[in-house]
C-alpha cells in the first residue's frame, strides 16, 4: 500500500512538473485516476479528450515518461471517454 | 529490439489503431507528424516533425535520425503519408514500393495512364484542370460519366453525371471544393478534375498484402448498398463476399494486375472493383490499407489486427496466418443524413444491443459541423457488427442503424448571426 502510494505521488508530480505544462500548450490537461498496484489510471482531458493524436501523446509520450521515471509502473491504461471530447485539439479526416 | 517509425498524420483515423498493433510488439516506436507533439522535447528520438508535403527533405530528417539509432522499418498509416514512406524507406535502404509507383497509385488519373499502358480494362477518362471551362469539358465526355478529384479520397469530391447540365454543376462544384484551403495544401493534383465513364455494377473492396509482388488477397467486402450517385457515400462492407468463387477470384486477379501495371510490390493495398457482365472493372488502387475504422472488422489467425500483420509483414516478423477469421463480419459507415452542427446522438447504447453488434463508435464530436459528401471529410461514426453469416451482418448492421438518432441543427444561413 505504501508502495502503491509513492508511485502515486511520483506520477502526479511528474504530471504536475512536466507533461501537463507540455499538453497544456494544446489545452490539454492530463488527470490521474487512480494506482492500482503497478497500473495507472489516467484521464486526458481539454484539448487532449477525443484528440486524433491522443494515443500517440499517451504511447509514445506520457506512458515512455512514466516508465522511465517511475520504472515500477508496469501499465498506464487510459480511461478517458474520448468520444465526448467537446474541443479536440486535432480531429480526423479522410484527407 | 526493432525500431520502428510510423507516419501519423495528426487528423487520420488510423492513429489508435496502428499505435495500438505498435504496442502489441516489442518495438522501439518512433513516431513523425507533420505538426509536433506537445511532448516532443522529452523524446526528441521518438516523436519526429516532418514536412509532410517535402518527402525528400523529410527522408533527410530521417536519415540523419537513423544514422543514430537505425530504424527497421517505416510504415506510412494513410493515404496522405504513403508517398512521403516510399521516400524515407529507400533514403534508409528499407524494403518498399518505389517513390513513383506509389506516387502512381496516388494520382487517380496517373493511375489510369498507368492501368491503360498495361492492357488492364478501364473506362474510358479524360483529365481537366481548373483552368478548363465547364461548358466546354460537357461536350467533350462520354455520359453517364463520374468527376472525381485526382487526390482526394473517401469519395470526396465524387459526382456522377447524366447530361451536359450536370456536368456543369458538377464540375464547379468539385473546383469549389478544390479551391478550399485544405485541398489547396495537399499540393501536386488539387487542380485536376478525371473524367470517367460510369461503371454499372456491384461494388466491393479488396484488402491485399503485396509479398515479393505477389498480391495475398485478406478479405473482400461486398457493398451491398448500390452506388449509383450522383453522389457516392460509402455505407455497409460485408465479408466475406457473397459473390460466386469464380468471381471473387477474377476480382483477385484484377487487383493483382493492377498492382503489378502500378509497379507495387510490398505492403498493404487497398482496391475498390466494379463487377457487371463484362467482369470486374478497377475502380481505384492505393499503396495503403482501409481507411477511417473500418479495419476493425478484420482479424487474422488466432486474433491479429490488421494493422499489426502490416507491421509484422514491414519488420520482417512472423505472421502465423493470413487467413482471416471465418465468421462473417461488417461495418457501418454511418450515413451523414445532413448538414448542420451536431448536437447530440441518442440510441447508442439501444444500437450496441442489437444481436451481433460489437460496437458503435460516434466519431464526430457535439459541436463539430456535420458536412454530407461530396464536400464532407469527417465520418459521423461507425457501427461494427459479426454474426455466423454475411445476411445476418447486414441486418444487424442495419437494425443497429435504425436505433441511432442525431440532433444535428442547420447552420445559420451567411448573414444572419446577431
Amino acid at each position: 500500500m505504501a508502495e502503491t502510494s509513492a508511485i502515486r505521488d511520483r506520477v502526479q508530480e511528474l504530471l504536475d512538473t512536466a507533461i501537463n505544462p507540455a499538453v497544456a500548450g494544446h489545452g490539454g490537461f492530463i488527470e490521474l485516476i487512480d494506482v492500482q498496484d503497478t497500473t495507472v489510471y489516467i484521464r486526458m482531458m481539454g484539448g487532449c479528450q477525443g484528440c486524433g493524436a491522443a494515443d500517440v501523446t499517451l504511447k509514445a509520450g506520457i506512458e515512455r515518461m512514466i516508465f522511465e521515471e517511475v520504472p515500477e509502473v508496469t501499465e498506464v491504461l487510459d480511461a478517458t471517454d474520448h468520444a465526448s471530447g467537446s474541443n479536440p485539439y486535432y480531429a480526423p479526416s479522410k484527407g | 529490439m526493432h525500431r520502428l517509425l510510423l507516419l501519423i498524420p495528426t487528423t487520420t483515423y488510423r492513429t489508435e489503431d496502428f499505435v495500438e498493433a505498435a504496442g502489441q510488439l516489442d518495438v522501439d516506436l518512433v513516431v513523425a507528424s507533420e505538426r509536433p507533439s506537445t511532448l516532443e522535447s522529452y523524446f526528441p528520438e521518438n516523436l519526429l516533425t516532418l514536412d509532410f508535403a517535402d518527402p525528400a527533405a523529410a527522408a533527410r530528417t530521417v536519415a540523419e535520425v537513423a544514422a543514430k539509432r537505425p530504424i527497421d522499418a517505416v510504415v506510412p498509416v494513410d493515404d496522405r503519408t504513403s508517398v512521403l514512406g516510399a521516400a524515407v524507406a529507400a533514403a534508409l535502404g528499407l524494403r518498399a514500393n518505389s517513390v513513383a509507383a506509389v506516387a502512381t497509385s496516388r494520382n487517380k488519373y496517373r493511375l489510369r495512364e498507368a492501368l491503360r499502358q498495361a492492357g488492364v480494362p478501364s473506362p474510358p477518362y479524360r483529365l481537366f484542370t481548373l483552368a478548363d471551362r465547364a461548358e466546354a469539358a460537357a461536350g467533350a465526355v462520354p455520359y453517364p460519366c463520374v468527376l472525381k478529384p485526382t487526390i482526394l479520397a473517401a469519395s470526396r469530391g465524387v459526382i456522377r453525371a447524366d447530361t451536359p447540365a450536370e456536368f456543369v454543376a458538377a464540375f464547379r462544384r468539385i473546383a469549389a471544393l478544390l479551391r478550399t484551403p485544405d485541398v489547396v495544401d495537399l499540393g501536386e493534383g488539387a487542380d485536376q478534375i478525371l473524367v470517367e465513364g460510369f461503371v454499372p455494377g456491384v461494388e466491393v473492396a479488396l484488402e491485399g498484402l503485396l509479398v515479393e509482388g505477389r498480391l495475398e488477397v485478406l478479405a473482400l467486402f461486398d457493398k451491398p448498398d448500390p452506388l449509383d450517385g450522383p453522389f457516392f457515400e460509402e455505407t455497409i462492407y460485408v465479408t466475406p463476399s457473397r459473390l460466386p468463387a469464380a468471381t471473387q477470384a477474377a476480382i483477385a486477379g484484377r487487383a493483382g494486375e493492377a498492382a503489378r501495371a502500378l509497379g507495387l510490390r510490398d505492403g498493404p493495398v487497398h482496391a475498390e472493383l466494379r463487377v457487371n457482365d463484362a467482369g470486374p472493372w478497377l475502380i481505384e488502387l492505393a499503396a495503403r490499407s482501409i481507411g477511417g475504422l473500418c479495419s476493425r472488422t478484420l482479424r487474422f489467425g488466432t486474433g491479429m489486427s490488421l494493422e499489426e500483420v502490416i507491421l509484422r509483414h514491414a519488420l520482417g516478423l512472423p505472421i502465423a496466418s493470413l487467413v482471416r477469421e471465418r465468421r462473417p463480419a461488417g461495418v457501418m459507415m454511418i450515413p451523414i443524413p445532413g448538414a448542420g452542427v451536431l448536437q447530440g446522438v441518442q440510441g447508442v447504447e439501444a444500437a450496441k444491443a442489437v444481436p451481433g453488434i460489437e460496437d458503435v463508435a460516434i466519431s464526430l464530436h457535439v459541436g463539430q459541423a456535420v458536412v454530407p459528401l461530396p464536400e464532407g471529410a469527417r465520418y459521423l461514426g461507425f457501427i461494427f457488427a459479426r454474426a455466423e453469416s454475411p445476411e445476418r451482418v447486414e441486418a444487424a448492421l442495419r437494425e443497429a442503424h435504425q436505433r441511432l438518432g442525431f440532433d444535428i441543427a442547420p447552420l445559420a444561413p451567411a448573414g444572419s448571426a446577431s
